[in-house]
């Protein structure tokens, strides 16, 4: 229940990914209509994924739970997952924006 | 079947992204931006997900992969942070094709009302 192998990591990863754009890249994806459509349908289709992934009944991917919150939603999902998958969608979002900006 | 699970559920999302390419200026269709993009987030990743394996933050279940690893991690992790990130980038380039379709559709209807 420490949350320090998981909870932590996944919030500095979440903030390392937002300064990243707020105060170096500034590409403008945030202020992008596109980017919010598409981060709802992204995290529509985690749900379904991850939902699988992590199921309790039959997990692909097994959490040591001294290292997560442990509030599971929906489903049997770690929340921190949520947040690893922003920030490495987002990143990766960003990267290829800023491709953009500079052709 | 059941070591295939993960390795299917990747090529699913692959699979359902795929059509989407077909969509604005396409994601496959600019192998050298698409790697740009890649690379470093995934590479980021990677090393956080060695360090969560190897202090055991999170292990994968041995009934539900196919057992083919790569350094550090089981293959379809590896694979996960490739296909992704790849079925965002796919999202976001037909929502913004979706959009700016939507945005000619509305001029045209404003100009030929002008008429």
């Amino acid at each position: 229940m420490s949350g320090l192998g998981y909870t932590l990591p996944a919030v500095i990863s979440v903030v390392v990914v937002s300064v990243l754009e707020l105060a170096v890249l500034r590409t403008g994806l945030f202020r992008k209509p596109a980017y919010w459509i598409s981060m709802g349908i992204v995290l529509f289709f985690q749900v379904l994924t991850d939902g699988w992934l992590t199921k309790l009944s039959a997990p692909i991917v097994i959490y040591n739970e001294d290292h997560t919150s442990g509030i599971r939603f929906p489903w049997d999902i770690p929340v921190e997952d949520f947040l690893f998958g922003w920030a490495l969608v987002t990143g990766v979002l960003l990267l290829w924006e800023r491709q953009r900006v500079k052709r | 079947m059941d070591n295939w699970q993960y390795l299917l559920l990747l090529g699913g999302c692959l699979l359902v992204t795929l059509p989407l390419e077909f969509m604005g200026e396409g994601v496959y269709r600019q192998p050298r931006r698409l790697l740009r993009a890649l690379a470093p987030v995934v590479g980021v990743f990677l090393v956080w997900d060695a360090v969560a394996i190897a202090a055991d933050v999170w292990h994968y279940n041995p009934r539900y992969i196919s057992g083919i690893n790569v350094p550090f991690m089981p293959l379809e992790e590896f694979l996960f942070f490739v296909v992704i990130p790849i079925c965002g980038l796919l999202t976001y380039n037909a929502v913004t094709a979706g959009l700016a379709g939507l945005a000619r559709r509305r001029q045209r209807n404003a100009e030929r009302s002008r008429r």
